[in-house]
C-alpha cells in the first residue's frame, strides 16, 4: 500500500475511533437514558480545549494564541483530564437542565447551552484564543518514540483503540446490567420509575455525566491527532450528525451505533471527498448537511430502531420454572 | 382526629391548591393494616390528588402524612416507594420498550447491579440475584395467566393485558401497601372480575391497599372501611353500609 493511502486510511480509523466513542457516549444519554442532548459536541469541545492547553504549555504573553490554564502533562494525563473536565461540565449543565424539565423543554435548554457555549468560547479571546481556537498542538509521545511520519500514524490508531476498547467497556457495563435495564425504564416512564423506588434525576444525571466524561475523552483524541480546535469545529450542527449516526445505526445498541457511526460521520462524509466538485464554492459542504438531515428524517419516518435495532432481552428458563410450568396456555403469542 | 395506635397510614388535614384551585381542602383518614381501604366520590373530589400527595408525586400545600408512625409528607416519589408503598397508575404506565419480564425485574426493590460501582464488578456479582428475580417474576406471571407474554414489548399488550401489568409490577416491587388508582378502569367485565379476584386472594394473604374505584358494586364486595370525597372534603367514612346511609354522601353523587 502506497504511504498516502496508508496516512488517509490510518486518518479515517483514528476518525472512526472518535466517532464511535461519541456516539457511544450519546447513545448512553439518549438511545438508553432518553435525554435528549442537543448540546452533545460542546462536551466534546471541553475535552478537545481540555488535553489542547495541557499539551501547549503555559501561554506566552503576546504570543500567537492566548489560552488559560496552560500546562505541559505527560501524555495520557491529558485524556484522562479531558474526561473529567467533560463530566464536571455535565455536572453543571445536568445542574440546571434535567431536574424538573419536561424533556421538550429540557431538549431547548440543551441546544440553547450549545450557543451559548460558542458564543463564548469565540468572544472571550483569553480564555481558548476566540475565533481562531488552538493551533500546533503536540502530538503525544512524537518526542519520544522514533517513528517515521507513518509509523506514528499507526501508534496513534493503536491508542486509539485501546481507549474505544475501555469507553466500550465502560458503555457494555451499564447497558448489560441492571442499571440499563433501570435506565431504560426510567426512558420509557419516568413516572413509574419513580414509583418504583428510583432516583430518577440521580440516575438520569449519572448518564449524563458518563456520556460527558466519554464525549471529552473522544475529543481529546481528536484534538491531540489533528493539533487545532477552533469554535468552528464544534458549531451545534455536529451534535445533529452524531444523533444522526445513532438513530441510523440504532439507538439503544451499540453495536448498531457503531456501524450507525461508521456509515454517517465516517462512511458517508469521506465518500463526499471522492465527488467531483461541482456548483458553486461550499456547494458539496452545505449538500452534506442537507443530506445527514434527510437520512436523519428518512429513518425516525420509515426505520426509527434503526439498522440494528435495541436487542429484545431474553432470560434463560430458571429451574424452578421448569419443574413447575403453569398449566398448558391456550393463549397465542410468543 | 388522633391517629389510632393500628393504622398503617394516616392522613391528616391534607390541602392541595394548584394555582386558586382546592383540589384537596382538608383530608383525614386512616388507612388500617390487612384491609382494602376504599376511596371513592364523584369526579374532581381529589381522589386522584390525595393517591398522589401520598406517593410523593404532589406536595401537599399543608396538611401531614404519617406511614407507620413516621413523617412522610413530602418525600419524594422514590423515597416514598422505598419505604414500602407502591402505586399503580390510572393510566396504563408500562415501559414500553421492555419486555414484559423486564418491566417486573425493574420493580424488583433495591437490585444488585443497579448501581454503577455494582455494574463495574461484572455479571458474577449480581447474575445470581437477578436469577432469584425472573424466578419470582416468572412465579408472579403463572399467577396472572401471563406467562406467554413473557417475551413481549410492553407496548404491544392490550389494555386490558397491561391493567395486569400494572398490578403485577406493584406486586414486585413487594410493598406494604398498595395504592390502586382505578385498578379496573376500562377492562372488559370478564377480566375486571378477574382483577377483583386477584385483589381478593391478596387481601387474604394480608396485603393492606388504597383503592379508588367508581364502580360502587365492586367497592361494595372489597373495601372495608370505605372514605367518600366531594369537593376536595372527606364528607363519610366507614362500612359501605354505613356511608350509603349517609345522607351527605346522597348529594354529592347526585349533585357531583
Amino acid at each position: 500500500m502506497s504511504v498516502a493511502w496508508q496516512f488517509y486510511i490510518s486518518t479515517v480509523l483514528v476518525y472512526l475511533g472518535v466517532d464511535v466513542m461519541a456516539c457511544w457516549g450519546l447513545n448512553l444519554q439518549f438511545g438508553v437514558a432518553g435525554l435528549v442532548n442537543f448540546a452533545f459536541i460542546i462536551f466534546q469541545a471541553a475535552g478537545a480545549y481540555t488535553a489542547a492547553v495541557l499539551t501547549l504549555g503555559p501561554a506566552t504573553k503576546g504570543g500567537f494564541q492566548q489560552y488559560l490554564g496552560g500546562a505541559h502533562w505527560p501524555f495520557p494525563l491529558p485524556i484522562l483530564a479531558a474526561g473529567v473536565v467533560g463530566g464536571l461540565l455535565a455536572v453543571l449543565v445536568g445542574s440546571f437542565a434535567i431536574r424538573r424539565l419536561r424533556r421538550d423543554y429540557e431538549a431547548m435548554v440543551m441546544l440553547v447551552v450549545s450557543l451559548i457555549a460558542t458564543s463564548i468560547a469565540t468572544n472571550q479571546v483569553g480564555l481558548v484564543n476566540g475565533p481562531n481556537g488552538l493551533a500546533l498542538v503536540p502530538k503525544p509521545l512524537a518526542t519520544m518514540v522514533n517513528l517515521t511520519p507513518i509509523g506514528y500514524q499507526w501508534l496513534f490508531v493503536g491508542i486509539t483503540a485501546v481507549i474505544c476498547l475501555c469507553v466500550y467497556w465502560l458503555v457494555h457495563i451499564v447497558t448489560s446490567s441492571p442499571l440499563g435495564r433501570t435506565l431504560r425504564a426510567i426512558r420509557d416512564n419516568e413516572q413509574a420509575a419513580a414509583a418504583l423506588g428510583k432516583n430518577v434525576t440521580g440516575l438520569r444525571m449519572l448518564a449524563f455525566v458518563l456520556g460527558g466524561v466519554i464525549a471529552g475523552v473522544s475529543g481529546a483524541i481528536l484534538v491531540e491527532f489533528i493539533s487545532a480546535w477552533s469554535p468552528g469545529s464544534w458549531l451545534y450542527p455536529e451534535t445533529f450528525v452524531y444523533f444522526t449516526a445513532v438513530i441510523v445505526g440504532g439507538s439503544g445498541n451499540n453495536l448498531g451505533v457503531m456501524v450507525g457511526a461508521l456509515l454517517v460521520p465516517v462512511a458517508f462524509l469521506e465518500a463526499t471527498r471522492f465527488v467531483p466538485q461541482f456548483g458553486p464554492p461550499g456547494f458539496i459542504d452545505a449538500l452534506q448537511w442537507i443530506i445527514v438531515g434527510v437520512l436523519a428524517l428518512v429513518f425516525l419516518w420509515f426505520w426509527p430502531r434503526g439498522v440494528i435495532p435495541e436487542r429484545r432481552r431474553r432470560f434463560p428458563p430458571t429451574a424452578q420454572s421448569e419443574a413447575r410450568q403453569p398449566l398448558p396456555s391456550t393463549r397465542t403469542g410468543r | 382526629m388522633s391517629e389510632s395506635a393500628g393504622a398503617l397510614l394516616a392522613v391528616r388535614d391534607l390541602h392541595r391548591q394548584f394555582g386558586g384551585v382546592h383540589a384537596v381542602s382538608g383530608a383525614s383518614f386512616e388507612v388500617p393494616p390487612g384491609r382494602i381501604t376504599g376511596l371513592i366520590g364523584p369526579n374532581g373530589a381529589g381522589k386522584s390528588t390525595v393517591l398522589n400527595v401520598i406517593a410523593g408525586a404532589l406536595r401537599p400545600t399543608t396538611g401531614k402524612i404519617s406511614y407507620r408512625g413516621q413523617d412522610i409528607t413530602g418525600l419524594p416519589s422514590y423515597q416514598v416507594a422505598r419505604r414500602g408503598i407502591t402505586r399503580t397508575f390510572q393510566n396504563s404506565s408500562e415501559f414500553a420498550a421492555l419486555t414484559v419480564l423486564e418491566n417486573l425485574l425493574v420493580a424488583a426493590p433495591s437490585q444488585r447491579g443497579e448501581a454503577l460501582w455494582q455494574a463495574a464488578l461484572g455479571k458474577r456479582y449480581w447474575r445470581p440475584y437477578e436469577r432469584e428475580m425472573v424466578e419470582r417474576a416468572r412465579q408472579l406471571l403463572a399467577r396472572f395467566e401471563m406467562s406467554a407474554k413473557e417475551d413481549e414489548y410492553a407496548g404491544n399488550l392490550s389494555g386490558g393485558q397491561k391493567r395486569l401489568l400494572e398490578l403485577m409490577r406493584g406486586l414486585m416491587a413487594g410493598p406494604a401497601l398498595l395504592l390502586l388508582d382505578e385498578p379496573m378502569a376500562g377492562v372488559n367485565p370478564s377480566l375486571a372480575r378477574r382483577i377483583e379476584q386477584h385483589l381478593l386472594d391478596l387481601l387474604g394473604e394480608g396485603l393492606t391497599m388504597l383503592m379508588i374505584e367508581h364502580e360502587l358494586a365492586v367497592v361494595e364486595r372489597l373495601c372495608d372501611p370505605v372514605i367518600v370525597m366531594a369537593q376536595g372534603r372527606v364528607i363519610s367514612q366507614g362500612t359501605m353500609a354505613e356511608v350509603r346511609a349517609d345522607r351527605e354522601v346522597l348529594d354529592a353523587y347526585l349533585i357531583g
